[in-house]
């Protein structure tokens, strides 16, 4: 069963090694909720008896949504977010688990908790890749950012160019 | 930032006297390439790189340009305004995750395109994104702690257990910048901290301070293990980008297997010195 602090946990897990990562200042709170998002959804959906892949499948979609969302607001690549808010997710204990049994000697033991690691972060990849899918879909940007700041009517950054982009 | 002369390239035919004085193909080149470079270096996607590499390069003149980029190096080659085709590559030796890096030449290559940044400035915002530093020794230690002590209560450590791990964490997590100092490669600070990460928990388990050896062990391990790699391996392939998620994915199995290997040496050679320590 999912403990009620374990959200909690992982979010300040990913806030550390956001930190570690070099983000700063605001950044670190919203993808610290980004992770503790993703946990407090894959860690029940296990408990309930759905798969690691298909529990990290629905987790990393709403990562994915939610790093979309927060990249809007704060104008920054969606890629930053993701990068953190997938840290709780990613199978790092599946890999010690696989080096432990084959260290163990326990060779098809550790094929299969190897195939079951690598099925994980597939599943997190394929996960991010319909989130992204999704919100260009949906256009999520364009309404997270009117969301954002309703009063602006055009979004800024659309300027007309210069007429002669090459000038020194 | 290296920036080549530029008097060392053609002569005046390439001028068109307009009354301004157009950009040099090979400025715009080399800014483009640079601004990839970073982007890469930085642990940003290898499809950003691209396309910051043919906004800049487009935006400062270059027409049909194309940007190949791999995690391993950068090809960027365009029309100039010469005519002729220029282009260069730049290779990248080290990667890190700079996630600031990464937001900030995005944003830089948003506003070439705007038109709101002139080359200079541009040359200017690059180098300075460039020269950024990473935290320093004691916030990136500290910030290992935090990661590797939380990552040990998420997998049901208890608190003697997190703290023991948040200072091997803090221990383990100087490695790497250590070891790339003294040009070794991955594989050895890999195989260095996995096997230091290891044996450390297990001491700490030895003698008493530790009651979940294994869920300590995996909190540290999570600063090590490649598991963001793996997944932008897939990602990189999901979104086409072939040949450079195939690199990434054998960038993971080394790291990983570099890892194993410390680990597992750790683990026979804690073997040994309690077996010693029992008789």
């Amino acid at each position: 069963m999912m403990g009620p602090l374990e959200p909690l946990w992982a979010g300040i897990a990913t806030g550390g090694f956001a930190a570690l990562f070099n983000l700063r200042g605001r950044d670190l709170p919203l993808v610290a909720a980004g992770g503790a998002l993703g946990w407090a959804i894959a860690a029940p959906l296990q408990d309930a008896g759905a798969s690691q892949a298909s529990a990290y499948l629905v987790a990393s979609i709403a990562i994915g949504i939610w790093a979309e969302l927060v990249a809007a607001v704060r104008r920054r690549p969606a890629s930053v977010y993701i990068a953190c808010g997938i840290i709780p997710l990613v199978p790092g204990g599946g890999m010690y688990y696989t080096m432990l049994e084959y260290v163990r000697g326990n060779n098809w033991n550790g094929l299969a908790t190897g195939s079951g690691t690598l099925l994980a972060a597939g599943a997190i990849a394929v996960g991010l890749a319909i989130s992204s899918a999704v919100s260009r879909l949906l256009s999520l940007r364009a309404v997270a950012r009117r969301l954002s700041s309703p009063r602006r009517v055009t979004s800024p950054g659309r300027r007309p160019r210069s007429p002669r982009p090459g000038r020194r | 930032m290296p920036v080549l002369d530029s008097g060392a390239i053609s002569g005046d035919d390439w001028r068109m006297d307009e009354g301004y004085e157009p950009l040099n193909p090979e400025d715009a080149l080399l800014l483009a390439a640079d601004a990839a470079r970073v982007m890469l270096e930085s642990g940003g996607e290898t499809y950003r790189a691209e396309e910051v590499a043919v906004a800049v390069a487009t935006a400062f003149g270059g027409a049909e340009a194309e940007c190949y980029a791999t995690p391993t190096g950068v090809t960027i080659s365009f029309a100039g305004i010469d005519g002729r085709i220029h282009s260069i590559v730049r290779r990248i030796k080290r990667r890190s995750m700079h996630l600031e890096r990464v937001a900030l030449v995005d944003a830089l290559a948003r506003e070439v395109v705007a038109g709101d940044k002139g080359f200079d400035a541009a040359e200017a915002e690059l180098g300075r994104v460039e020269g950024l530093r990473g935290r320093g020794i004691l916030a990136s230690s500290a910030a290992a702690a935090i990661g590797a002590g939380s990552f040990t209560l998420l997998f049901g450590g208890a608190w003697n257990d997190a703290l023991a791990a948040a200072a091997v964490g803090a221990i383990v997590s100087r490695f790497p910048p250590l070891m790339a100092g003294r040009q070794l490669p991955d594989f050895f600070s890999n195989l260095v901290a996995g096997a230091a990460a290891t044996f450390l928990c297990l001491a700490a388990g030895g003698v008493g301070m530790v009651s979940k050896v294994d869920a300590a062990i995996i909190g540290v391990l999570m600063l090590l293990v490649p598991g963001i790699a793996v997944t932008n391996a897939i990602r990189d392939t999901i979104a086409g980008d072939l040949v450079a998620g195939v690199a990434r994915g054998a960038d993971a199995l080394m790291a990983a297997a570099a890892i194993s290997i410390g680990a597992g040496g750790a683990y026979q050679l804690w073997r040994l010195v309690s077996g010693w320590a029992l008789a």
